[in-house]
């Protein structure tokens, strides 16, 4: 490892960028650096050009060129062959740390990530646990610490607690190996901090792979414009000490309390699967229709293009969640994304529209406070 | 051809009959004066009415898209809404409504202000005159190019008013299928604008190649001729991909074809082949222009011939054929193939060959020359700035491991703001004051346009440095709201943004008052010697009183400047005024 390597390895966040933290963080800063430098010192060489000529050679109207001289060959070559030069060092860099990210050990943990608006769901091969983003769990502390209502450590403290059954976990020191899908329009999944992006594109899948170093939890963004809550699409990336004690979070965390009430589960499934984007529980109207008082309705919809309606029924929800674009509801966009509840899910789902019939519900994050 | 404009015709022949006084005093009308109706104007098949009827449209369109950036750099300042409550109630209404404002910016700048704004504004203006000729090629055509983009305007302007649009300026499918704002009426917009920027680049190839005057070899053409000449090949080969991809775009919202829409089977990854194929060149579709303006602003502000001519010219060229092969740059993390990214990111170093050579070139004009340091020179000064810091940063979004960072960041968006817009628009602003007496007749004040050329050079840099610093942070682009840690950066970016719309408005106060109260310009205030400063200001209907030679566009030694009336004379008159 080079000195600037070493320097960088101290995982601090620089003035230009955040913490190193991954493999790929080390590589790609200093890639950055070299081009940083670089630049500053073709910016400095033109600057000074610029001020010195502009400065020693104003002249008053009228006044006449000192010289005349309009080509200069070797001028001409050596300003064509640094750039070229130099360029083709840049290309190699920057060629050598891409292939890397393309080639994952095959020993990698494999873990999906989907993204759909504007969530996040985590799916995790070793045991199948689904796991969500609860990008609006942390809308909502980020919303409190700016009114004041928390401190940083409560913010801390509560970030922690939506993090035991949320989030996207890896264990330090091990090849991961992601998966990225989207479920209706393109998103990107982004960690400044390992300096790793794929974009999510429904239809396709995405592969990339990192070694977290450094145990922490850093931010996951979308970054490719999505809509209306492109900006809150986001959530944290815990990394764990070791194996083990990422192994025992995934052992809870992936499991719903069977024991609970049908429709208390339908709410956690609300704002775990994403639901709570786009649909209401208080009779707002959002980018899909509220639940509240759905259940039993007289639903108008057009069904390839015919007109139809429908009570609400079990079937009815069931078809929707798992058909969105078969009935689309009158007065909304056809923008539902097939999002792949397990049966037990479903049922508790409709049990909780079920539950809102009459009620009102709790009220919920406001997307932005004001 | 109309009444109105035969009358135009001979009158103007009329006051070309051959005259006995010196060139300076010659009093024919000239073309804004040889006629006065309303329909005059409509109807004109003059290319520097219809050159000055663009730069009425694109600068208002300036102002109504900086207006747009105005909004959103205000709400920015602020994590939490700030003015979307002004004009939305719930927090989703306000949230779309930002998105309504940086789609509306993006693509009113890119599609109504800088694809046309110096080829078809300036470039109508300029371009015969520099050739010595009459007209352009194709007079009808070009005045249907100003009717196509007039429509296409109005379909942005129909828009604005039925909800906005919501899908950024690029379109992505498949967002942009399923989006419920008015995406047709704004797809069939650009779509006519295409058509416009097609016939502008036919019209000017034809013109560069057949009505060059006598003795204009290729390489005895002023540069601004090279560049917009290369610019109009780009116009007319790319431009109809991106005619044809919004049409399946229409057919796919319309019909439900699936093309882009993987719903219906299509792909989205293709669309961003299909627009980036037309929207990269696109981007030298904005810039070569700009950079031949340059090219003229050092040369006749330094009273020096131009350094390495054939060199800028054949830059012009290779940017030209390079920007077809560079597209997939947009894409390295889109889901393309490793080995295309690799590929891509090759060629793409390529383009920043051509443009160092042009930097150094001006730079080493400058060398030994006489500058007069007045507006026009200050804001090629600017541009050579700007575009250094734009063209470096650059190349770090070619570098793939960097890119896989940076990408969709705002380390991006300050990148393309320093190419498009401290390059682009600069470069035009600067060229808009170089070529304004010639325009108008009139003078602007100095004084004030060198204090509004600082505030847009230190605004611009404010806006934007600190978006290169947050966004290789990992502040991602198109963000309503963010994260705190990224407050100060914005909180100066949006200073910085008042700064420069400041400097904007003194730019427009001046010249307006220039207008009215300007004094009056001589042939030739700046030492210039390609064709157009040797006829009047404003020049006449048919630009010239008689058919000139060429001149050698960067031989300024015969020149000398006449105090009492502002002119750069030739040394023949010079010395029989004495």
């Amino acid at each position: 490892m080079n000195p600037l390597m070493a320097i960088l390895a101290q995982s601090k966040p620089s003035f230009w960028l955040p913490a190193p933290v991954s493999n790929f963080a080390g590589p790609v800063d200093w890639d950055f650096y070299f081009v940083y430098w670089v630049s500053i010192f073709f910016l400095v060489l033109i600057t000074a050009l610029l001020a010195i000529f502009m400065w020693k050679y104003r002249a008053p109207k009228g006044a006449h060129a000192q010289s005349h001289n309009d080509h200069h060959l070797l001028l001409e070559v050596v300003w064509t062959g640094i750039p070229l030069i130099l360029s083709l060092m840049m290309f190699w860099y920057g060629y050598r740390g891409y292939v890397a990210m393309q080639t994952p050990p095959a020993d990698g943990i494999s873990i999906v990530a989907e993204a759909q608006k504007w969530a996040w769901n985590f799916s995790y091969a070793s045991n199948g646990a689904n796991v969500p983003g609860m990008s609006d769990d942390f809308n909502a502390v980020r919303a409190k610490v700016r009114s004041g209502e928390f401190t940083s450590e409560q913010a801390a403290a509560e970030e922690d607690k939506i993090l035991e059954k949320a989030g996207l976990h890896v264990p330090m020191g091990v090849p991961i190996d992601i998966t990225v899908m989207a479920a209706d329009v393109l998103h990107s999944f982004y960690i400044p901090a390992f300096r790793v992006k794929k974009d999510c594109v429904p239809g396709r899948t995405g592969k990339l792979w990192f070694i977290a170093n450094e145990a922490g939890i850093y931010d996951l963004y979308c970054a490719e414009y999505c809509g209306q809550g492109h900006s809150q699409m986001h959530t944290k990336v815990v990394v764990h000490e070791t194996v083990e004690e990422y192994e025992k979070w995934l052992e809870i965390a992936g499991s719903y309390d069977e024991t609970l009430p049908f429709d208390e589960n339908g709410k956690i499934v609300w704002k775990r699967r994403g639901c709570i984007s786009c649909h209401s529980i208080d009779g707002t109207k959002k980018v899909g229709p509220s639940w509240k008082g759905m259940f039993g309705s007289m639903r108008k919809f057009t069904s390839i293009g015919t007109a139809g309606e429908l009570i609400a029924d079990e079937a009815y929800i069931e078809d929707s969640i798992r058909f969105p674009m078969n009935r689309v509801a009158d007065g909304y966009p056809p923008q539902m994304p097939v999002v792949k509840l397990t049966d037990k899910e479903i049922l508790w789902v409709t049990e909780y529209i079920k539950s809102l019939g009459q009620n009102s519900g709790a009220t919920e994050n406001p997307r932005k406070e004001n | 051809m109309s009444q109105p404009e035969m009358d135009a015709q001979s009158d103007a022949e009329i006051a070309s009959e051959p005259h006995v006084v010196a060139p300076e005093e010659h009093s024919g009308p000239s073309y804004l004066t040889v006629t006065k109706t309303i329909a005059s104007w409509a109807f004109t098949l003059d290319h520097k009415r219809i050159g000055v009827m663009y730069l009425i449209g694109v600068l208002f369109m300036f102002l109504l898209g900086g207006v747009f950036a105005l909004l959103l750099r205000t709400e920015l300042f602020s994590p939490l809404a700030l003015i979307t409550p002004l004009f939305a109630d719930t927090a989703e209404a306000q949230a779309d409504l930002y998105n309504k404002w940086f789609t509306t910016h993006g693509a009113i700048m890119v599609f109504l202000v800088i694809i046309p704004g110096v080829p078809a504004a300036l470039g109508n203006f300029v371009l015969p005159l520099l050739l010595g000729a009459k007209d352009v090629a194709f007079p009808r055509l070009n005045l249907g190019s100003f009717y196509l983009w007039v429509i296409g305007a109005i379909f942005f302007i129909y828009v604005l008013f039925s909800g906005g649009l919501d899908t950024g300026w690029t379109f992505y499918t498949p967002y942009s299928a399923e989006s419920g704002t008015a995406v047709i009426p704004a797809l069939v917009g650009v779509f006519i604008l295409g058509f416009s920027s097609i016939f502008t680049g036919l019209n000017f190839i034809v013109t560069i190649h057949k009505m060059r005057p006598r003795g204009m070899t290729w390489f005895k053409m002023p540069l601004f001729l090279w560049a917009t000449y290369s610019t109009a090949v780009m116009q007319v080969l790319a431009t109809p991909v991106l005619g044809i991809t919004l049409l399946l775009l229409i057919l796919e919202r319309t019909l439900g074809i699936g093309i882009f829409d993987p719903r219906n089977g299509g792909d989205p990854v293709l669309f961003q082949h299909f627009f980036w194929f037309y929207s990269h060149p696109a981007v030298y579709i904005m810039i070569v222009p700009p950079m031949g303006i340059v090219s003229e602003l050092i040369a006749v502000h330094s009273h020096k011939r131009i350094f390495g001519y054939t060199y800028i010219a054949f830059s012009s060229v290779a940017i030209a054929i390079f920007s077809f092969l560079v597209w997939g740059h947009h894409m390295f993390i889109s889901g393309q193939s490793t080995t295309m990214n690799i590929i891509f990111s090759g060629i793409t170093f390529s383009v920043g060959i051509p443009s160092a050579i042009k930097v150094f070139n001006w730079i080493a004009t400058m060398y030994k020359g006489a500058i007069s340091l007045n507006t026009s020179m200050l804001y090629g000064l600017s541009f050579i700035f700007l575009f250094t810091i734009g063209g470096l940063t650059g190349l770090f979004c070619a570098v793939l491991s960097i890119d896989t960072h940076i990408h969709d960041t705002y380390f991006v968006v300050a990148h393309f703001h320093y190419v498009m817009m401290g390059s682009g628009l600069i470069a035009f602003i600067g060229g808009l004051h170089h070529w304004w007496p010639k325009m108008t007749g009139k003078m602007f004040s100095e004084f004030l346009g060198r204090i509004a050329c600082g505030l847009v050079f230190i605004g611009f840099n404010l806006t934007f440095i600190p978006q290169f610093v947050m966004g290789s942070l990992g502040m991602p682009r198109r963000y309503y709201t963010y994260a705190d840690k990224f407050e100060i950066y914005h909180q100066l970016s949006t200073v910085g943004s008042y700064i420069m719309a400041a400097g904007f408005f003194l730019t427009a106060y001046y010249l307006i008052q220039s207008l009215a109260s300007g004094k009056k310009a001589p042939r030739n205030p700046w030492g210039g010697n390609s064709l157009e400063w040797h006829t009047t200001s404003p020049p006449p209907l048919l630009n010239f009183h008689d058919v000139p030679d060429a001149t050698d566009p960067y031989d300024f030694e015969h020149l000398e400047y006449n105090p009492s009336t502002g002119n750069y004379d030739t040394q023949e008159l010079a010395r029989a005024s004495e």
